[in-house]
């Protein structure tokens, strides 16, 4: 029964292929949908967890998000010198660091910053080089294509926006940061002063005595401390040192000219008011999946037509109708389990390869993987497949042999 | 050993108006070698179908010792065939793919009884019996002669008591024929089995011990006059 099984199946080949086929089409577009929109999920949600506060200007939560985590070409308001003052003085805060956007290399984008967030305040290290030490030294992130020793000239916005070179302000490279899996990883890290320099924003800040303002000025020392008289940031990020204080400082910095928020959480709540679009994109792909299994049902139907002297032809020399019936639907069955197993592969490449140029358009780490509830859907198409697998078989063995063999 | 009785036996379908087959007696004895002529559509694969159970008649009686077939359910009618009827057609129905030997157990192995050795041991010796040297052969790689062969070989593997066949020669050149009707003679002999043969082969039909004529259902005409009424 196996041989003839097989056998047929062989003979069939074409047929056998296109249901295959099929199958695991439908197979590979539901999990291609769901791995992907998990790992965007979780990989945004990733790149999120180095930012656990930040405080900002009032503005909308997600823009300030896209612009300090994602590092999205935004105009955010500068949030005053002072608080960022107050911050990198308050007991309950491990460090906070400024981030000053706007300017490109390229399509690399210049982040004005200091070394506690390049180092998560000496929790990481540089894979290559030392940190920056002056206003004209740059750390590059892990995935930007450039060496140590190279020289970047900052131009404000981008290129193809009608962006214009500051020639008079350059960076060296001298380190590389370690990898993130966010947008970091493709952007060049500076000193702030740098970027308030190349804006003519340096006010009081530092010891910058250079009266020859605009001039390269290599000798200003770089980070903390801060006073009142520090420049206006787009951003602040802070590393408090306990939950508690996170959340009070949080409570403390929602005021008329600040915000703080959590990253993390401004994300879960962009994705309870995406989940409308995720239950789209699955009712798309679950529609797709009825559409290719009433296409499975039409071609198993085919198929058994095409078969049906044949099948007749096997009752006419004695074999039972049950017999017939277990050969149909297993013929099926196997054909759907192929065409799921291959499916899953097919969709597992299929999210890999959109993680993989998502990754390399906005640096963000997209892990695909597979969960229980993914063989629960594979289970569920298989189950459903020999369901409607049920109808060409049954019908295979209704049919009366004599017309069949008459033709 | 069981004869086949008909009688007042009609096969209509709905929307012609008259009936397809209309036998009102027809005898076939036991171990006897009938040859069903008649023009095309006259009935033939219609009285075959009936006797063999693959259609039901829309009327009358068709008694196998004390067993009516025309009142078995469809599933009691599939177990009678496949214990007393063995079937060769005009279209072979081999199955490509698989050798000879495999073609020939394919119902045995697909029926309801359990598969021993012995049926391997038969089919081996019923396709040297029809002239079949080699039976790991696969049946798409062998002429149209010696697939027929084939088939008369697994008409016969279960020990049929009624071997039919419905223009067995028909798709064959006369060599080929002329062979595969010794074979359906000598085999039913060997066998005792009924032998029921509808063929427009003069030749076969002229060795076959009782003629049967259809014409538009109707038996028009029989070498032994005393079977009809
Ligand atoms: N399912 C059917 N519906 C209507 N007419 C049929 C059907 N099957 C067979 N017939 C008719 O029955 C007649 C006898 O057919 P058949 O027994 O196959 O003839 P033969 O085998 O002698 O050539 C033909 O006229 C055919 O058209
Ligand atoms: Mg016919």
């Amino acid at each position: 029964m196996i041989r003839f099984i097989v056998a047929d199946l062989k003979r069939l080949w074409a047929g056998s292929l296109v249901i295959v086929l099929l199958v695991a089409c439908a197979a590979a577009l539901g999990i291609a949908v769901t791995l992907q929109e998990r790992a965007l999920r979780l990989g945004s949600a990733r790149a999120a967890d180095a930012f656990d506060l930040v405080v900002a200007a009032p503005g909308s939560e997600t823009q300030i998000v896209l612009a300090s985590v994602f590092l999205q070409p935004s105009a955010l308001p500068l949030v005053s010198g002072s608080v960022l003052h107050t911050l990198s003085q308050d007991p309950r805060v491990a460090w906070a660091a400024p981030v000053g956007f706007g300017d490109f290399y390229g399509q690399i984008p210049i982040v004005g910053t200091t070394s506690d967030l390049v180092l998560q305040g000496g929790k990481k290290t540089l894979t290559d080089g030392r940190m920056f030490s002056k206003r004209t030294e740059a750390v590059i992130g892990a995935k930007v294509e450039m060496a140590l020793g190279d020289i970047v000239t900052p131009m404000h916005g981008l290129a193809h926006e009608g962006g214009h070179v500051h020639a008079d302000a350059t960076y060296t490279v001298v380190g590389r940061a370690a990898e993130t899996g966010s947008p970091w990883d493709k952007a060049i890290l500076v000193p702030i002063e740098g970027v308030w320099h190349v804006h003519g924003m340096e006010g009081a800040h530092g010891l910058n005595l250079d009266p020859h303002h605009g001039e390269q000025n290599e000798t200003v020392s770089i980070g903390e401390p801060w006073t009142a008289d520090t420049p206006g940031v787009p951003a602040i990020i802070v590393k408090p040192k306990s939950i508690g204080d996170a959340y009070r400082l949080r409570q403390e910095y929602r005021t008329a000219s600040t915000t703080a928020i959590f990253p993390a959480e401004v994300l879960t709540r962009l994705y309870a008011t995406l989940g409308d679009a995720r239950a789209l994109l699955s009712a798309v792909a679950i529609g797709s999946q009825i559409l290719v299994g009433a296409a499975i049902a039409l071609v198993a139907v085919i198929h058994v037509g095409q078969k049906r002297s044949q099948i007749a032809a096997l009752r006419a020399f004695g074999a039972p109708r049950t017999s017939l019936f277990i050969i149909v639907w297993s013929q099926l069955l196997i054909l759907t389990t192929l065409g799921a197993a291959l499916g899953m592969g097919l969709g597992y490449a299929i999210a890999r390869l959109i993680s993989h140029l998502l990754k390399a358009e906005s640096g963000v780490t997209m892990p695909v993987a597979f969960i229980g509830s993914d063989m629960r859907m594979v289970i569920g198409l298989i189950v459903a497949a020999s369901l409607l697998a049920l109808g060409p078989a049954a019908l295979a063995c209704r049919q009366s042999v004599a017309g069949a063999l008459r033709r | 050993m069981s004869d086949l009785t008909l009688s007042s036996v009609k096969l209509c379908y709905a929307g012609l108006a008259d009936p397809v087959l209309d036998i009102s007696k027809l005898r076939l004895d036991a171990g006897s070698h009938i040859a069903i002529t008649g023009a095309s559509g006259s009935g033939k694969s219609s009285l075959v179908n009936i006797i063999s159970g693959l259609e039901r008649a829309s009327d009358g009686k068709v008694l196998w010792d004390d067993v009516d077939l025309c009142t078995l359910s469809e599933t009691a009618r599939e177990r009678w065939r496949a214990a007393n009827i063995g079937l060769v057609l005009q279209d072979f129905y081999l199955f490509s793919g698989l050798s000879a030997l495999e073609n020939v157990l394919l119902p045995v192995r697909l029926g309801r009884v359990r598969f021993r050795v012995e049926h391997r041991k038969r089919a081996e010796h019923l396709l040297k019996r029809v002239g079949l040297a080699r039976a790991d052969q696969p049946v798409q790689t062998m002429s149209r002669g010696e697939m027929q062969r084939v088939a008369v070989a697994r008409a016969l593997v279960t020990k049929p008591k009624i071997l039919i066949a419905d223009e067995p020669t028909a798709s064959l050149d006369e060599a080929s024929g002329l062979a595969v009707g010794d074979l359906l003679i000598e085999l039913a002999r060997e066998e005792a089995a009924t032998l029921l043969v509808v063929s427009h082969d003069a030749q076969l039909v002229s060795r076959m011990e009782r003629r049967i004529r259809l014409s538009r259902g109707k038996i028009t005409e029989t070498a032994t006059p005393e079977y009809a009424a």
